[in-house]
């Protein structure tokens, strides 16, 4: 059952308990009515109004504006009656009126539906009726009793109204945290299924074609591709979320990674800020492109990232046939500014610096070193652990 | 090495695995004294095949990498452990090297690149693919951050081996680059991988006695 549901209930014990309570009253102080005939009748009309609303507000449809209007309306005309069923006689005895602690039904009923505000409202509506009944039966209308009754149905609205609000608010957050609870246990039973079967499908596709070879090798290779991104796209949703504004630059590189491109990086998110990261990235894939374009699609190449506290490099090299000297430096002047443009030049823009290792038959390795802006800030200080 | 046949155990809750590694193996003239699906299986099996090396996948249902390598290391101190996982558990790897696997090899290697490293495990050398490498370097930059003088550090030398591991250089070839033999190079990175090991030995008894749970319950 819903907390609002239990509030609407609570108050219709609350109205069924004051009017047993008020019907107790007038039957032990009968005496002090001018007329306890009418006394009686208005206590009927009372029980009758209390079965009414307790059904209509049972049905969360039926809670609507008019019928709380009613209500108010109903309830102070019962408390205003107390002046028809003892006046005059009971001008000096001061009885209680014949609604008794029945008139809160409807502060609770409008703090329910409306917060504090509106229980606030009710509530000075049926005190000042109080008051008026007092003032028109007493002497002093600011008597202490009838001023009290008044300030505590007031209070009563504000209160109510307010652990209402509060109530339905919680509620609506426990909803919310049980809804990313099962979402996030969906995916982790996802996860797991996957990896029990397709990744170990795809891994031995890609292990068995490769030695089976020929168009084997190529599904092979696909398959290995498709388990590579699908456990990144796994992994993704365990690994908690960079800082804002910052980028784990291992989540840029790692998917990188393929048959011919080895990616190694520490356990520990490498972060940079988020520019940063995707500059650097899109240096390093300019660097594994530049080795495809010129050593062939055959050529190995790996990739290491790493971690230096005040900067991060990544350092790229590949098995390639390398240069001679003076190559790029020639190419360069040539106009042909590839590799000096998008990785040179974007590492530049970044405060770092790039440096060109080659030799003939050595291969080539890029080094990229990206200094942190500020405090050298270390790994170990970043991110939680992947428990 | 004349192999009177390297005694493999293989620990995969997959069975399509399971199979395929035990006949990659049997074929390669290894001896598969068993094959399980469960970590606390393959420790009670590890006291009985006594097997020189263990194929472990990271991800069983019931114990985890670390736990199991460390179990098996105490049932069966004879016992190497080949990590053969896939990519993207790099923490899980770090920690099961350091609670004593001798390597690690992901699962889409070639069957030849996986004989070759069980062969070297059961020689006693470190299995080393560039992403362990790369793992061994980040962990010793986060471990020099601690201003404890036992904590472990790379020597210029073991760092610059280090890095043209994970840049893909075999030894062979960083031997030639720094003109050292062969079994030097390979040395220096049995020591990286050693120094981590024995410091993970130190922290847990330190901490263990730091728990108060190395006294007798009375």
């Amino acid at each position: 059952m819903t907390v609002e549901a239990t509030l609407w209930r609570s108050i219709a014990v609350f109205r069924f308990a004051s009017l047993a309570y008020a019907a107790a009253l007038i039957a032990v102080g009968s005496a002090s009515y001018s007329r306890p005939g009418w006394a009686w009748a208005v206590l009927a009309a009372m029980a009758a109004w209390t079965a009414g609303t307790s059904l209509a507000y049972a049905v969360p449809a039926h809670r609507t504006r008019p019928l709380l209007a009613a209500d108010l309306a109903v309830t102070a005309a019962a408390l205003l009656s107390t002046a028809l069923v003892q006046y005059p006689h009971s001008v000096e005895v001061s009885a209680t009126p014949v609604t008794a602690t029945w008139v809160a039904g409807p502060v609770l009923a409008w703090a329910v539906t409306g917060g504090s505000w509106a229980g606030a409202a009710a509530g000075i509506v049926l005190g000042l009726c109080d008051l008026a009944l007092h003032h028109q039966a007493l002497a002093g209308a600011f008597s202490s009793p009838a001023l009290n009754g008044s300030v505590l149905l007031l209070l009563a609205g504000i209160v109510v109204g307010y652990v209402s609000t509060l109530a339905t608010r919680a509620e609506r957050a426990l909803q919310r945290a049980t809804e990313i609870e099962a979402a996030s246990r969906e995916r982790e039973r996802l996860a797991r299924g996957i990896h029990d079967s397709v990744l170990q499908v795809l891994a031995l596709v890609q292990r068995r074609g490769g030695e089976i070879g020929g168009e084997a090798a190529e599904l092979g290779r696909l398959a290995g591709e498709q388990e590579r991104a699908l456990r990144t796209l796994i992994a993704a949703g365990r690994e908690a979320a960079p800082p804002a504004g910052e980028a784990d630059l291992r989540g840029l590189l790692t998917p990188l990674s393929a048959s011919e491109v080895s990616v190694a990086t520490p356990a520990d998110p490498v972060l940079l800020p988020g520019p940063a990261a995707r500059e650097t990235a899109a240096a390093v894939l300019a660097a594994l492109d530049n080795v495809r374009q010129h050593c062939g699609a055959q050529a190995r190449a790996w990739v290491l990232v790493e971690d230096e506290g005040d900067a991060v490099s990544v350092t790229i090299r590949d098995d390639g046939p390398g240069m001679p000297p003076g190559r790029l430096a020639q190419a360069a002047a040539e106009g042909r500014l590839g590799v000096s443009q998008a990785i040179c030049g974007r590492l530049r823009d970044l405060g770092g610096s790039a440096s060109i290792t080659t030799a003939p038959g050595a291969g080539t390795e890029v080094r990229l070193r990206v200094p942190r802006g500020g405090c050298g800030r270390r790994n170990d200080a970043a991110g939680p652990r992947d428990g | 090495m004349a192999e009177s046949a390297v005694r493999v155990m293989i620990v995969d809750d997959h069975p399509m695995w399971r199979d395929a590694v035990a006949r990659d193996l049997a074929e390669a003239g290894f001896e598969v004294v068993a094959t399980v699906g469960e970590g606390e299986q393959a420790v009670r099996a590890a006291g009985a095949c006594r097997p020189d090396v263990v194929v472990l996948d990271l991800q069983l249902p019931d114990l985890s990498g670390v736990e199991v390598t460390r179990q098996l290391r105490a049932a069966w101190p004879g016992a190497a452990v080949l990590i053969l996982s896939a990519s993207g558990e790099q923490r899980d790897v770090l920690d099961t090297v350091k609670a004593g696997a001798a390597g690690y090899l992901v699962k889409s290697a070639d069957r030849a690149e996986f004989v070759a490293a069980v062969r070297r495990t059961a020689a006693g050398d470190a299995v080393f693919s560039p992403g362990l490498a790369g793992l061994l370097l980040g962990e010793f930059r986060r471990l020099s951050a601690s201003p404890s003088p036992d904590t472990p550090r790379l020597t210029d030398r073991e760092a610059e081996i280090l890095r043209m591991v994970a840049t893909g250089l075999s030894y062979k070839q960083i031997a030639q680059r720094l003109t050292l033999s062969h079994r030097t190079v390979q040395n220096h990175v049995q020591n990286t991988l050693s120094k981590l090991q024995l410091h993970n030995r130190v922290e847990l008894v330190r901490y263990a006695i730091d728990h108060g749970l190395d006294s007798d319950p009375a």
